[in-house]
């Protein structure tokens, strides 16, 4: 394993007479790191197909929007390392959104800083954004709709949550939340209890303009792919991983179920009872948390994971980078949260050992590895409790007080 | 990116036409045949397999170009992506006749050819080899679990010499057209070597899921799943902010 420079430097500045602290990470990150596998290629194979005017979903297993491909032309123009460059300036350009939402949430500058180390230096994040995987982005397109929204720049947030629906589908379950959020943006002595008053309050003036301006930005790039690319771009971007159910182990709980049911007729039935749990929770947390909206982010996003029919370690980013906006509130002591991570990584260790033994050594360890999913289920949603338990949410409230 | 598709009729005999005025002396003699001895194992273990070819011959003047053909079955596939990636960081040249699914079980897949282009062996004449990677597919689950096994028939080689444009007449083996390279623009004849004293095939065994624990486990996942959502609903109940 090769690891070239990865120099991070924290620079801070006051500027004026405001005192305007900034903090400004400088970091020039150029870790490449060469894995036991044969390295990655896929942002090099997708823009070909771009490039030549062709379907990138001519390339099996490309299953993202073209926009993506467009975005890596420069991996043949000019290096090809550009994508995983590109990736790693998200993780970093995160950062810089994280520590914004966490000052505008009341934090001091130093803490803030601290609290965007969780992220800029996990070495989870750094893994897989130079693999070339593009989830960072992603995370940035989400950070970028919180920090407009705790802005109140609702256009722009609309924007940024438009595109990242449309890059993945996963950011539709904060499409409650972030609704509900914006309806009690309104005066003080509107915020009434009741799930019918919550429901009242979703027809107001900036939230209809953010469902106008992020639908349009979804409606129309998803429209203009299907001009160029057909079905397929529908099918690949979307409808595949609304129905994908795949067989192969994976850390769902529910893979060795899906995998002996391919082929019953139960296998409908049991694909919709697994999904209840799901939806239901997603539903439960945003009507229960969506004042404070990285918390509620966080939680419909580990639910999401946990309860999903296919789950694989790129998906923990998903929630992963909401970590740092949650952790100040958490009153959980050191040894508590020491605990919970060490049990969050013990879950995923007894799950990787029968997996790496099926995969690598042929031994069946079916049995084993459903058994661990199980259990890293268990692990998820104790874990879950107890940071719900432990958590000081920020109410409507204390919200207008700090505005 | 490699070519996934040639002409199936470029793989037809071609009757050797020797003729006396046009005769021309141009490769190894016909005894040098009989030196060339094959083997073909398969390396690791697992659902991530490698298959090991290797030609020993003679030493010869003129290089001799060798290719395999190996037909393999839906429980495996060869991944063209990662052939593709090989082929600029090692140099394995290997072509395949179609388009493969990586993700399809073994079931839902069909077999495939692969045109494996042997290369020599640093500093050792008379070796010709080239290692692959091949992959098993997910099967059907079985009704006691256990490992279901693949047989990878076993493959015909295929010689000729580089330099030259025409055969050597009067060789006891078919000749058979095939692409040149891997670069698959040209079409050259070959010379299919028989006798060799490779197995009829090689055997991978890959782990099933056991169809019999069906009931557990459906009833099994059902429970813990309803039993995580339950304590979090409980937990979001009492917390939340309604």
């Amino acid at each position: 394993m090769k690891a070239y420079a990865a120099e991070l430097s924290l620079v801070s500045s006051h500027i004026g007479d405001s005192k305007y602290v900034c903090c400004v990470m400088d970091a020039s990150v150029l870790l490449y790191i060469t894995f036991t596998e044969p390295p990655l290629h896929c942002d090099q194979m997708w823009s070909p197909w771009a490039l030549h005017g062709e379907s990138p979903y001519n390339r099996s297993t490309y299953r993202y929007t073209p926009l993506l491909a467009w975005m890596l032309l420069p991996n043949i123009y000019a290096t090809p390392h550009f994508g995983k460059l590109l990736f790693v300036t998200c993780d970093v350009l995160s950062g810089v959104l994280l520590y914004h939402i966490l000052c505008l949430r009341g934090l001091s500058s130093d803490a803030a800083c601290r609290f965007c180390a969780l992220w800029l230096l996990n070495p989870l994040p750094i893994g897989v954004s130079t693999r070339g995987n593009a989830e960072a982005l992603l995370s940035l397109l989400v950070l970028a709709t919180l920090l407009c929204l705790e802005l109140k720049r609702f256009f722009m947030a609309a924007f940024f949550y438009g595109l990242s629906v449309h890059m993945k589908i996963y950011p539709v379950t904060y499409a409650l939340p972030i609704a509900l959020y914006i309806s009690t943006h309104g005066k003080l002595e509107a915020q009434k209890r009741g799930v019918f008053r919550m429901l009242q309050r979703l027809f107001n003036k900036e939230l209809v303009l953010f469902a106008a301006v992020a639908g349009a930005v979804f409606f129309w790039l998803t429209l203009a792919f299907y001009c160029l690319y057909g079905w397929d771009s529908l099918h690949e971007t979307y409808l595949y991983h609304l129905t994908r159910r795949d067989i192969r182990h994976n850390f769902s709980p529910y893979f060795y179920m899906i995998y002996l049911t391919a082929e019953s007729q139960w296998s409908l039935v049991l694909g919709l009872v697994s999904f209840l749990p799901q939806l239901v929770l997603v539903l439960l947390t945003s009507l229960a948390f969506h004042a404070d909206l990285p918390f509620c982010c966080f939680l419909n996003t580990a639910i999401f994971v946990s309860f999903n029919k296919v789950c694989t370690s790129q998906y923990f980013l998903w929630y992963l980078c909401f970590l740092p906006l949650i952790l100040p509130r958490l009153r959980l002591s050191k040894k508590q949260g020491v605990g919970l991570l060490l049990l969050w990584f013990a879950g995923q260790g007894l799950w990787l050992m029968p997996a790496y033994y099926l995969e690598f050594e042929g031994h069946n360890t079916f049995v084993y590895i459903w058994l661990a999913g199980l259990l890293f289920l268990f692990n998820n949603s104790f874990i879950m409790v107890q940071i719900i338990s432990h958590y000081i949410p920020e109410t409507v409230q204390q919200r207008k007080k700090t505005e | 990116m490699l070519l996934l598709h040639f002409a199936l009729s470029v793989f037809r005999l071609t009757p050797c036409e020797a003729s006396q005025k046009d005769e021309v002396i141009c490769g190894p003699a016909s005894a040098w045949f009989e030196s060339v001895d094959m083997s073909v194992d398969v390396a690791k273990r697992g659902f991530h397999r490698e298959l090991l070819y290797e030609v020993h011959h003679d030493p010869t003047p003129q290089a001799i170009k060798a290719l395999v053909i190996q037909r393999l079955p839906s429980g495996v596939y060869m991944d063209q992506y990662q052939l593709a990636s090989l082929r600029e960081d090692t140099g394995l040249q290997v072509l395949l006749d179609s388009a493969v699914s990586l993700e399809d079980p073994a079931h839902m897949s069909s077999g495939f050819s692969a045109l494996v282009y042997l290369s020599p062996a640093d500093g050792l004449p008379g070796l010709l080899q080239a290692v692959v990677p091949v992959h098993g597919r997910y099967h059907r689950p079985s009704s006691s679990g256990g490992w279901e096994r693949v047989y990878i028939e076993g493959p015909r080689l295929l010689l000729r010499p580089e330099s030259c444009e025409t055969l050597p007449s009067g060789l006891p083996h078919r000749v058979v057209e095939a692409p040149c390279t891997v670069q698959n623009q040209s079409v050259c004849s070959w010379l299919e070597i028989q006798g060799l004293q490779v197995p009829d095939s090689v055997t991978l065994e890959l782990p099933v899921g056991d169809f019999s624990l069906t009931g557990p486990v459906c009833a099994g996942t059902i429970l813990a799943t309803l039993l995580c959502f339950a304590l979090l609903f409980r937990t979001i109940w009492t917390h939340g902010i309604f």
